[in-house]
């Protein structure tokens, strides 16, 4: 491959363009589309709101529709390796893909259940200290003070490094002999931690990785959210005698919870799929450290079990969902989105 | 009444406005930022002195930072021997192009969901919420199929559509919590003195937003940049590697060439940061300037 | 204005695409090398280039292993096959079982490679591959500054070793967490991963019982070894002077004539004292395969490149140039082999080794063996413990085959 020159810079522009103007056609007709049939010939009054979102809609099925009815036809299928070009797709075959996940071992010996628990307790974890860390931060900067466009731009750096560079960087430092938590270990007098191969010890460097890596963006979120509510609210409230807490519990949480609802919500999904940080932390492949994606992963793509694999992941996105859904209306959370 | 006593003095450690911070106070919050600076910053740090280590050592005993015999040769190799700015260029190109794209269409629909109770609203929220739950790693043999059949292999075209539309079930989401605060009061007052709902569109609410569009943009800006997963189905020539592919080809089998893998990532990293260095007059919000009613 | 331009530039493109793809053969290779022999690979494309004027040969770099793997099943199932692949042997057992790949057996006179090359990728009672290189086995690596003769047996080797081990130095450094390195010792204990069918698994034998004991007594009685170590940690401390001997594989050696220049030496593996064998590395190397259904011209072509890179010729070259043991047999016996210190070594240690296993089972054993072993090195296990857990661990896995 060449290296950076005038060929290339051309080549990309051009295939660029060439993109951009599929897209801007592909937009065109859909707004076509919709004005007509919907503006003219239905003369329906949401006609604008419809010709905002067709462009979005219509990317995001394609991205995702497609896929899932694949998988979804794969999970009544027992395509493996040996099954790879004929295979058997029937009911009876999705059934016992079912039974097969809640009843063997997903991997070698790790069952369905303690992967679960095991994702539910990261989850827990993770988001907890992402939210008081990044909370914290946020209530500290927001207001005026010297330098604190360089504290969020330092604060920000673990979100603004490419998730794998980061990723590896902590594993490294987890590292028995080499890794800097060790050796400030040692230093203090204590015993090093067999980061890598005790399974506990494990679990704890991927949510300390996690947590690293989460605060900058809950951080920025409710940033933001602080910003955008009025310092002559809490004014008043000082004049009425509110406390610190009545003023927090009335003022800023509420004012926080149309921002705050869906990042939470998110954070929760995000990190129950996380992919990344347990499987790369868990450097010699632990099964006590994998959650459940990780292990869909690794039946799909170490295992080959491809059919077996897409039936788990209905399984884990039912789950999620139920999980998602339930939190959402025991938070009534969507209430202020639904208005 | 002891309780929210003590709940009232981390409270105002937290929050108290800055003219009533004393002097005390102030030390003690840039003390607790530095702290977390430092945390933040450190294992970035790890990865500079691995890059600045002649030889390829991933390990060592030193913590310096600065190794004794320090050297920017891995620097000069990933730029001068290997296509390393070429993976830039064409990264750069296409990340800024479709963060652009997404968060285009990621406005204007929030700003149906967010103005507009049309049929379809609430179950089409929940749909975009729902698309976050789908564990990537199913998705991605069949995308591979739907690209070869598309022909959207070795060109641009499928990998800017996974990258513009991606992200922008979360950008509504959070796009919408943020037009939601918007009180629609404003966009009445400004129908009534003639302009049309698109107008408003553009010359009110977009214009209050910009903290959450600019955070939009650099969401959808890093999810594109460090994505290698899409990446990895869609690109198969050399020369149209992004980085993240490209830097996969320094990591063989047993040895990686860790000094220039290294370089790599934290040069990678900078633009990013200047990103974030350069939004941060964007994140601060003009919506407090008076134009909302108490 | 643009868009009429830009129409003209994709025509134009497709024009030119349309022209290449009737004139000649696209060969689409995919490669699992890096580094130097990827410099080899090339210019093997473009001399072929020249010789062959119809062929063209893409070259697709997949660096990691596992990449290659999980891209090849997944591109043959979207029906976009690479044509030809130039991979390691393991990869054998999923090809063959997905039925993705051709067996060649009459596509070549696989006579002039070396047997147990041969034999890495014979399943099924055919041959699925045909040999670039040999060898891919672990050896030992010594320092000569700081041992002057490598030890000839285990007891030899515990007593040097005690001896050596200081605070600043260890005796002996390997890899720690890949069972790759647990399994020359298995070979010596006269172990085996399968049984006589090749694909049973047996973990559980007294034979694999006595390795793990004799790891935890190098590791825990002897203290010659460092309490933790994988690849990268072994590799540092042996290029930093901090460890006298190393067991890795032929790959690394450059690395280390770089690093130690003429004090490095190569050794066998020293033999087990319990049983009077030599230790069994298992050897592989790296293979042509053809994608199932190549046909044609493309077939031809992938024939006419394959033979070319099997001349004596360009095996030497390779020998040369990566340090690696021809697939040749008659390449053998040339001095540029048996004259080399190093390469004679590593031709010493190849000829008692063992093929490695590529039937499709053979995952399962190595995830098995890697939490066990790492358990009995962190002493959480007793062996006793491991290799029953290591046995139903590998049943269950081998049960999720079907």
């Amino acid at each position: 491959m060449e290296a950076l020159n005038f060929e290339v810079i051309k080549d990309t522009l051009g295939q660029l363009g060439g993109m951009l103007l599929y897209i801007l056609l592909g937009i065109i007709l859909l707004e076509i589309f919709i004005y007509v049939i919907l503006g003219k010939i239905f003369k329906s009054k949401y006609t604008l709101p419809y010709m905002l979102m067709i462009a979005a809609i219509f990317g995001i099925s394609l991205l995702i529709i497609y896929p899932i009815s694949y998988e979804i036809r794969l999970a009544f299928t027992n395509m493996s390796l040996r099954h790879f070009r004929t295979y058997t797709l029937s009911w009876a075959q999705g059934l016992k893909n079912l039974k097969l996940i809640f009843t063997e071992p997903i991997l070698k010996n790790v069952k369905f259940f303690s992967l679960l628990s095991r994702t539910l307790l990261w989850t827990g974890v993770n988001v907890v200290f992402h939210l008081a860390g990044g909370l914290g931060l946020a209530l500290l900067l927001n207001r005026p003070m010297r330098g604190r466009g360089i504290y969020r731009a330092l604060l920000v750096f673990p979100w603004a490094i490419p998730q794998i560079i980061a990723v590896l960087a902590w594993k490294g430092e987890f590292h028995f002999e080499y890794g800097f938590v060790n050796i400030m270990l040692r230093n203090l007098g204590m015993q090093p931690i067999q980061w890598m191969i005790s399974p506990f010890w494990n679990f704890v460097a991927a949510c300390i990785t996690n947590i690293w890596l989460g605060i900058p963006f809950m951080m920025i979120i409710i940033l933001g959210g602080l910003q955008s509510i009025p310092l002559e609210f809490y004014d008043a409230a000082e004049i009425d005698g509110a406390s610190r807490w009545n003023q927090f519990r009335t003022i800023t949480l509420p004012l926080l919870k149309p921002v705050l609802t869906p990042a939470i919500v998110l954070g929760i999904i995000w990190t129950f799929n996380n992919f990344n940080v347990p499987y790369m932390i868990n450097a010699n492949e632990l099964e006590s450290t994998d959650i459940l994606v990780t292990g869909l992963f690794r039946a799909a793509f170490e295992y080959h079990r491809y059919g077996f694999s897409a039936a788990f992941a209905m399984v884990i996105f039912i789950v999620l969902f139920v999980i998602a859904s339930v939190y959402i209306r025991m938070t009534h959370g969507l209430k202020e989105a639904y208005e | 009444m002891k309780k929210n006593n003590k709940k009232n003095s981390v409270l105002q450690f937290f929050t108290s406005r800055s003219r009533t911070d004393s002097p005390f106070k102030r030390l003690v919050i840039h003390l607790v930022l530095i702290i977390c600076c430092f945390i933040a910053v450190y294992p970035v740090l790890r990865v500079v002195s691995v890059s600045l280590r002649p030889g390829d050592r991933l390990l060592s005993t030193s913590l310096a930072i600065i190794p004794k015999d320090a050297s920017f040769f891995s620097y000069y190799r990933i730029i001068f021997e290997k296509p390393f700015l070429a993976w830039l260029w064409n990264s750069l190109a296409i990340t800024i192009t479709t963060a652009f794209i997404g968060l285009i269409l990621a406005s204007t629909s929030a700003y149906a969901f967010s103005r507009w109770k049309f049929p379809g609203r609430i179950p089409g929220l929940f749909f975009l919420l729902t698309t976050q739950m789908i564990p990537a790693a199913m998705l991605v043999v069949p995308i591979y199929i739907l690209a070869v059949r598309f022909q959207l292999i070795n060109s641009y075209r499928g990998l800017a559509l996974a990258y513009s539309v991606s992200s922008v079930p979360f950008s509504i989401w959070i796009l919408k919590g943020y037009y939601d605060t918007i009180p629609r009061e404003l966009e009445e007052a400004a129908k009534i003195d003639g302009a049309s709902q698109m107008g408003t569109f553009y010359r009110i609410i977009l214009p209050l937003s910009t903290p959450a569009l600019a955070i939009v943009f650099l969401f959808n800006f890093i999810m594109a940049w460090n994505d290698w997963i899409m990446a990895r189905i869609m690109l198969q020539r050399e020369n149209m590697f992004t980085w993240p592919l490209g830097i996969w080809t320094l990591a063989g089998q047993f040895r990686v060439e860790w000094g220039a893998f290294t370089a790599a990532s934290i040069l990678v990293a900078v633009p990013v940061m200047i990103l974030f260095l350069y939004s941060s007059k964007w994140l601060i919000s003009g919506l407090t300037l008076g134009s909302v009613k108490g | 204005m643009k868009k009429i331009l830009s129409i003209c530039l994709v025509l134009v493109m497709l024009l030119g695409f349309v022209a290449i793809s009737y004139a000649k053969v696209n060969l689409i290779l995919w490669t699992k090398e890096g580094e130097e022999a990827l410099d080899w690979n090339k210019s093997l494309n473009e001399e072929f280039m020249k010789l062959y004027p119809d062929v063209t040969i893409e070259m697709v770099k997949k660096t990691n292993v596992e990449i290659l793997r999980e891209d090849f099943l997944t591109a043959s199932l979207a029906g976009a096959p690479p044509d030809i692949l130039w991979t390691v042997s393991d990869h054998a057992g999923p090809f063959v079982a997905a039925e993705i790949i051709e067996p060649v057996d009459d596509l070549f006179d696989l006579n002039k490679y070396v047997e147990s090359s041969l034999n890495a990728v014979k399943l099924e009672g055919k041959y699925w591959g045909v040999p670039i290189s040999n060898g891919n086995q672990l050896m030992l690596l010594y320092n000569k500054k700081l041992i002057a003769q490598p030890p000839k047996d285990t007891d030899e080797l515990f007593k040097v070793g005690k001896e050596l081990t200081s605070d600043d130095i260890y005796a002996l450094v390997w890899n720690q967490t890949e069972p790759f390195w647990m399994v020359p010792w298995l070979g010596g204990f006269k172990g085996k991963v399968f049984a006589e069918d090749g694909i049973t698994p047996t973990l559980n034998t007294p034979e694999m019982l006595a390795t793990l004991k004799f790891l935890h007594a190098m590791k825990f009685d002897a203290k010659i070894i460092p309490p933790e170590s994988d690849y990268d940690a072994a590799d540092t401390l042996f290029k930093e002077g901090k460890a006298a001997m190393i067991i890795n594989g032929d790959w690394s050696v450059s690395g280390y004539v770089g690093a130690l220049g003429d004090s490095l030496g190569v050794a066998r593996i020293p033999k087990v004292s319990a049983t009077g064998e030599w230790p069994k590395p298992y050897t592989s190397g790296v293979y042509f395969m053809l994608s199932q259904g190549i046909s044609g011209d493309k077939l031809k072509a992938a024939q006419d490149f394959v033979e070319f890179v099997s001349t004596m010729e360009k095996q030497l070259e390779m020998v040369k140039l990566l340090n690696r043991l021809p697939a040749l047999k008659a390449a053998l016996d040339d001095p540029l082999i048996t004259e080399d210190l190093l390469l004679k070594g590593a031709a010493d240690q190849m000829v008692v080794g063992t093929p490695m296993p590529t039937v499709l089972e053979m995952r399962c054993n190595w995830d098995s063996m890697k939490p066990e072993m790492l358990a009995v090195l962190a002493d959480i296990k007793t062996p006793e413990e491991a290799v029953k857990d290591m046995q139903a661990s590998v049943e269950s896995c081998v049960k999720t085959l079907e």
